[in-house]
């Protein structure tokens, strides 16, 4: 039916959506500068650029591969692959840097890898009607074993510094800032306004509230949810990119393993519903910089790097349970 | 009325879900501007056919025509091209999204790539205002209103775009009289605009408020169309069970004796206080009260969700105090809960585990292992006894229709014959044949020994019946009637218009 046209447009638009920062994501802001202001207190060269910069650097790939996870978790699923995938992309990229690759084509390769593998487990999951978990986790062997496969039970040695652009050193920044940081920040910010501003990122949202639902309005739930499982797959390539320039000439079996739990545990952090239907990039780069800053932290300190996981530990249960609760409140109303 | 083609029209339609034929053969032919009531049992098919026309499962035969021209409608996205729209019974929202973007999920208005929030909300606003919704609920996340205005909320969904055909599924059944009212205002003016509507409800009183025809389906089939003006509530009941309704109530002996179960005194903060009931053994005592009376939540003290804040409950004369439903259980209380989707089925088991789930103590040999041909014996015998539709015992209960649901975990209660049974709203969004088995199964537990109390919002159920209705108001027991009360003195009473003779 057609309504009748007679009333203007009420209030503002800066009041038709919600807050663009959420107060969990003030929390986090506090939190990682109370933070900085303790480990600045107790090692003043903390505050220094030399100190700055390589924790940036280091959350470049998990914050950066965040953003895929955080749309995957958004609908409802979870992507616990990415570990395997980013030994797959490294390795085979490592390989080709060795044989003399140029950057551009290597980023090239190293994406198009991601996206492939991205697009196994999005099929998948989207046609196959198994939950994600199961997939991925099924996937993330597989992957393993792949990449292992790759290596040949040797390390990849004599890796050139073709990507310190993406690195630590003095190449790898442009006034001050490392470039990984920057490339994370503009395609978290890219994805921040697409997923707040636009039809296709609020579905990503309704297929996590109801998928059911979602499908009745009309929502081509398969497609989306094959699309955030892409979107994972190319940012692993990218963030792989990151992980090499990060290293040192030669890459191990090591690379990759146990970074799907800092993903998801950056993303869970931010803010982000495990359950789905809840979330946003902004909190995923704030997650990831606060378990890198309590990592470094920990080091930088001296204490027994175990902490550091502790820490990351109590976050996770603490946003976990803020999450419930609200779930819970919520449902008893 | 069939001179000019029909806006919608059915033919020869079936469809089968595995050994079960959900529609054996259906015609069904909807005018443009008319209100068109679709009536039947639970698992007549009306459900089915909504599917079939919103696109979400597809007919094995038979031919769909829009404005005269055949039509294929293979998915939701070509229902929606083709301007019919749903409202589902549950609603079907994003609790994290506001109600603006719920209304426009899946036909945003977009400019230059982005979502254009401040018309989408214009347009929000003037359809709230229609529905009678306060408009600042535009940007109000769904999940926090009550289950009411998110029902509001999806016909708003379903108006927002140009809807040629207005599917209401049971639209009325969680709306209270004042939103059914707004409800029927918003059909008047839709109809009025050319819009088809098709109206689906149990409430058969409220169709000759509304309605222009009926069309009865029962076991599959589509047994006719008819005028309204041709029926009354009587002629459609006996359509849909195919048979003639008694409206005979035996006359029941109550057994005098001590009571078995007693409120005395009970309540809750802020919700209901001084609450007195006595339930006999073998008497069926009927708790009624309007939608905010305060009447569920007495129900849920006694099962044990809730704590009461003051007063107490003698079972047998002792004083028991539940924590959980569990605990009630335990302690002798038979429940059958009001919101059986959340609070009674085990959704993806069969109908035999959840007939025998609480039971399996008896049901087990040495205590240990479940005795499966036992289950199954006894399954099947409740099955029978209950006319429970379905062809083997093995079912999930997440397959069958509503009152068939309500029957399975109904069934549960009574493998055992409970001493006290309570059951809240035991025949909500039940079709009227079911209904009658439900209570005919509830006296005969109560001609048995059990002592009953049914908590209802059902007036027509309760004088049904019970032995003893008492009516809540104002969050208290407030008149007591006999069995052989009359609607209007119950209505009159829970509505507040006769004085309080009774404390």
């Amino acid at each position: 039916m057609t309504v009748t046209e007679e009333r203007a447009p009420v209030r503002s638009r800066s009041r038709i959506l919600p807050a663009p920062v959420t107060g969990q994501e003030l929390v986090l802001i506090g939190v990682i500068a109370v933070i900085w202001a303790v480990l600045a207190f107790r090692t003043p060269a903390f505050l220094t650029a030399g100190s700055i910069q390589p924790l940036l650097v280091a959350t470049a790939p998990i914050a950066l591969i965040g953003v895929g996870m955080t749309i995957v978790i958004i609908t409802g699923g979870i992507d616990v692959s990415v570990g395997g995938a980013i030994m797959v992309c490294s390795v085979l990229t490592a390989k080709q840097l060795v044989a003399g690759l140029s950057a551009p084509v290597a980023v090239l390769l190293a994406v198009v890898v991601g996206g492939v593998l991205g697009l196994v487990n999005g099929l998948l999951i989207a046609y196959g009607r198994v939950h994600a978990i199961i997939i991925t986790f099924g996937t993330a062997n597989l992957f393993l074993f792949l990449g292992l496969q790759l290596f040949g039970s040797r390390t990849v040695n004599g890796i050139p510094a073709t990507f310190e652009i993406f690195g630590r050193g003095d190449e790898g920044r442009t006034l001050g800032i490392p470039h990984a940081f920057a490339i994370t920040v503009l395609i978290t910010a890219l994805a921040w306004w697409y997923l707040r501003h636009t039809a296709g990122g609020r579905h990503f949202y309704a297929i996590g509230g109801d998928a059911h639902a979602a499908r009745l309005a009309g929502v081509r739930v398969q497609r989306r949810v094959l699309l955030a499982y892409l979107l994972t797959g190319l940012l692993v390539g990218l963030g792989s990119c990151f992980v090499i320039a990060q290293g040192t000439s030669t890459l191990d079996q090591s690379v990759g393993t146990g970074k799907e739990l800092a993903v998801i545990a950056a993303v869970v952090i931010g803010g982000t519903s495990i359950m789905g239907g809840r979330g946003s990039v902004l909190g995923t780069l704030l997650g990831a910089l606060l378990v890198q800053s309590v990592t470094s932290g920990v080091t930088q300190l001296g204490w027994s790097s175990q902490l550091s996981d502790l820490f990351v530990g109590v976050f996770i249960v603490v946003a976990v349970g803020t999450d419930l609760l609200r779930a819970r409140t919520r449902r008893t109303r | 009325m069939a001179e000019q083609a029909p806006r919608l029209a059915m033919r020869g339609i079936s469809k089968s879900f595995g050994a079960v034929r959900a529609i054996r053969s259906a015609e069904i032919s909807i005018q443009a501007g008319r209100v068109h009531a679709l009536v039947g049992e639970n698992g007549a098919g009306k459900s089915t056919m909504i599917k079939i026309l919103s696109g979400v499962e597809q007919a094995d035969t038979g031919t769909i025509e829009f404005d005269g021209a055949p039509v294929t409608i293979a998915g939701t996205g070509d229902a929606i091209a083709l301007g019919i729209a749903t409202v589902y019974q549950e609603p079907q929202l994003f609790p994290e999204l506001t109600v603006s973007e719920n209304i426009f999920t899946g036909r945003e208005i977009r400019k230059g790539g982005r979502v254009a929030w401040a018309e989408q909300n214009a347009k929000v606003v003037e359809l709230l205002e229609l529905l009678g919704l306060p408009a600042r609920y535009a940007t109000v996340p769904v999940g926090e209103l009550s289950i009411a205005a998110q029902q509001q909320v999806s016909i708003a969904k379903s108006l927002a775009g140009d809807a040629k055909v207005l599917i209401l599924d049971e639209p009325s059944a969680i709306l209270t009289d004042a939103e059914i009212e707004v409800l029927f205002t918003v059909v008047r003016r839709l109809t009025a605009a050319g819009v088809a509507v098709i109206y689906i409800s149990h409430r058969l009183d409220e169709l000759f408020r509304i309605a222009d025809e009926v069309t009865v389906m029962r076991d599959g089939r589509t047994i006719g169309t008819f005028p309204i003006g041709d029926l009354d509530v009587r002629r459609i009941a006996e359509l849909m069970v195919g048979g003639i309704l008694s409206d005979e109530r035996p006359h029941r002996e109550i057994p005098d004796g001590d009571p078995v179960l007693v409120l005395d005194g009970l309540g809750r903060a802020g919700k209901f206080h001084d609450v007195a009931v006595e339930v006999r053994a073998g008497e069926i005592v009927c708790l009624y009260g309007l939608v905010g009376s305060g009447v569920s939540e007495i129900a849920a003290c006694v099962y044990g969700i809730d704590r009461p804040t003051s007063g107490r409950m003698l079972l047998r004369g002792r004083p028991i105090a539940p924590r959980s439903p569990q605990q009630a259980q335990r302690n002798g209380i038979a429940l059958l809960p009001a919101n059986r989707k959340v609070e009674g089925m085990f959704s993806f088991q069969s109908i035999a585990f959840n007939i025998s789930a609480g039971h399996l103590k008896l049901l087990s040999r040495l205590g240990l292992l479940v005795d499966r041909a036992r289950e199954r014996s006894v399954a099947q015998d409740l099955i029978k006894r209950l006319a429970v539709r379905t062809p083997h015992e093995r079912q999930p209960i997440s397959a069958m229709s509503g009152g068939n649901a309500q029957k399975v975990v109904l069934a549960r209660q009574l493998v055992e014959r409970p001493e006290v049974l309570v059951l809240a709203e035991p025949t909500q969004g039940v079709d009227v044949g079911a209904k009658e088995e439900i209570h005919r199964i509830i006296t005969e537990l109560a001609e048995s020994g059990t002592a009953v109390l049914v908590v209802t919002s059902d007036l027509p159920e309760a004088l049904r019946i019970a032995d003893r209705l008492l009516v809540v108001r104002g969050g208290t027991t407030t008149v007591e009637f006999g069995p052989d009360a009359t609607q209007v003195d119950v209505l009159a009473a829970a509505a507040g218009a006769v004085e309080e003779d009774v404390a």
